[in-house]
């Protein structure tokens, strides 16, 4: 057909800049950590055999699992209940779940400073109902990177939950009931199951988003919370050990990829 | 089957702390006092006069600003033209240039800063516009060939075919039938991009050198001290993310929604 050929011609522009300012400095990147400044696994020995590195690094898959539990725990509930609304409810309160999702993390994660701060809310509310006598440290510890990055994620876990529960089939559960199973039967039985493939994506997905956070661990986290993302942004900017970083990038692109690799195979059952 | 009593209770809870900072730091932006106390002793624009009265701030502004319009544009001219390319060319490959395209939107941003960052230093383009422009429009275009994309589908081919055969050359037939169609997309891609670019920090603070964009200040105050000031600026992006909702609500309105077509309804 006439009207096809030489289409592909209107990638190019958009080809041509993303291999220059994307593809080539990923790939430079990647090699970097193995050929700077000639051939070389010293780079990967030495992020092998320092402690500290690996202690960064189960840190930060230690606050993604918790990150993707809390998540799940919290939002699965949240995304169950806007399925029983009414359709001009759900609008409303998916508009609130959206919300945040535009609006920048950094004001975000700022605003918990205030909510939790010693002279936040949170805490004048405890101290005034006589809960206790000093602040509660909410911040600048695992506690407070744990609820803000909780804060960003949630939307992403669920809104695609609700949408896969909509499509979840009213009669399967009315059969249930009909057959005589108690509301907790059709709900473990019938509902979660058929939810899971979905709510299983989600929390992959969390996971993955937690695993590259940055601006939330540096501001809530105070320095004590040292995630991946920030020992790079220590190794880039202030050492600097450049084919460390890239070391280190490489195994987070890598666990990236295959969680993501993880996640499409579940989403795609999921639809 | 109807959720129980203490699903709702929970469900309400979340979102509550899903919404609640916003509420708090819109009031807190109007508060007289300089510490973060709530609720505030009183009322005053103090935060918005100590914002729009530092030239610092100012040049932030207007540097994020230029920033924001120079890269979405770019992104929206590259990414339609290869949205276009993707859906309607029939040529080996496609399915990789697409996740190509896509992937700033899945790697983790601070993989890309440390390599943006590496790149540019090694061609001298660390600091310079160039290289902040060309990084915002790599991470903001994902944003345009999926919104684009997804209108390109959705327009009948049969409609271009028609004038093709009409006798509209290609460049007619993109520019006066499929574009017009589709003008909605377009701009709700263009505020997508525009808003991606505004909002950017994680890149802009490894890249821009000098440049200071009004995240990366507000990022680089944040990490030293608790200012007011920052509730003004804050309340300032609220209130421009919520008239990008807005605008995006109503541009989409007519066509079942932006919100129809995240949720694949």
């Amino acid at each position: 057909m006439r009207l096809r050929a030489g289409v592909a011609i209107y990638v190019v522009p958009l080809l041509v800049l993303m291999l220059v300012a994307f593809d080539v400095p990923i790939v430079l990147m990647l090699a970097q950590s193995v050929l700077s400044p000639h051939p070389t696994v010293a780079h990967w020995a030495e992020l092998a055999d320092s402690p500290i590195y690996l202690r960064v690094l189960g840190n930060t898959f230690q606050v993604a699992t918790i990150t993707a539990v809390v998540c799940g725990l919290i939002g699965y509930p949240l995304a169950y209940w806007m399925r029983g609304l009414r359709p001009g409810m759900q609008l409303v309160v998916v508009t609130l779940v959206l919300l945040p999702f535009w609006i920048s993390i950094l004001v975000r994660t700022y605003a918990w400073i205030v909510v939790l701060g010693n002279n936040g809310i949170v805490n004048r509310s405890l101290m005034g109902l006589g809960f206790t006598d000093r602040p509660v440290a909410f911040l600048y510890n695992q506690l407070g990177v744990t609820i803000g990055t909780t804060n960003v994620l949630l939307p992403f876990l669920v809104l695609p939950l609700f949408a896969a529960m909509l499509k979840i089939d009213e009669r399967l559960l009315q059969a249930a009931a009909t057959l005589g199973a108690p509301r907790r039967a059709i709900f473990w039985r019938v509902f979660f199951p058929l939810s899971l493939p979905a709510f299983a994506a989600g929390l992959v997905l969390v996971f993955i988003l937690t695993l590259g956070f940055y601006v939330t661990p540096a501001i809530l986290g105070g320095g004590r919370v040292p995630m991946i993302a920030n020992m790079l942004d220590v190794l880039i900017n202030t050492l600097p050990r450049w084919e460390l970083a890239a070391a280190i990038s490489t195994v987070l692109l890598a666990a990236t990829l295959a969680l993501y690799a993880v996640y499409r195979t579940i989403a795609a059952r999921a639809a | 089957m109807r959720p129980g009593l203490g699903v709702a209770a929970v469900a309400l809870a979340t979102l509550v702390f899903l919404v609640l900072p916003i509420v708090i730091v819109v009031i807190m932006s109007f508060s007289s006092a300089a510490s973060l106390q709530f609720p505030p002793p009183g009322f005053s624009l103090r935060w918005y006069h100590s914002f729009f009265g530092d030239p610092r701030w100012v040049r932030a502004l207007t540097t994020s600003t230029l920033l924001a319009f120079a890269s979405s544009i770019i992104a929206l001219v590259l990414g339609s033209a290869a949205a276009y390319g993707i859906v309607r060319g029939r040529f080996p490959g496609r399915g990789l240039i697409d996740s190509n395209f896509m992937a700033p939107l899945i790697l983790p941003t601070i993989v890309i800063a440390v390599a943006l960052y590496l790149f540019l230093a090694k061609v001298g383009l660390l600091g310079t516009a160039a290289g902040l422009v060309a990084s915002h429009v790599v991470l903001s275009v994902p944003f345009v060939v999926l919104v684009v994309g997804v209108a390109i589908r959705s327009f009948d081919e049969r409609i271009e075919q028609v004038a093709f055969t009409l006798g509209a050359s290609r460049r007619q037939t993109v520019l006066r039938v499929l574009l017009p169609n589709i003008l909605p997309s377009l701009a709700s891609a263009w505020i997508l991009a525009l808003i991606a670019s505004f909002d950017e920090v994680i890149v802009t603070l490894f890249v821009a050198g000098t440049y200071q964009t009004v995240p990366k200040r507000m990022f680089n105050e944040l990490v030293l001290e608790v200012n007011p000031t920052i509730t003004a600026i804050a309340t300032i992006l609220i209130g421009l993310s919520v008239l990008a909702i807005g605008a995006i609500g109503l541009i989409t309105a007519r066509r079942g929604g932006l919100l129809g077509t995240m949720l694949g309804r």
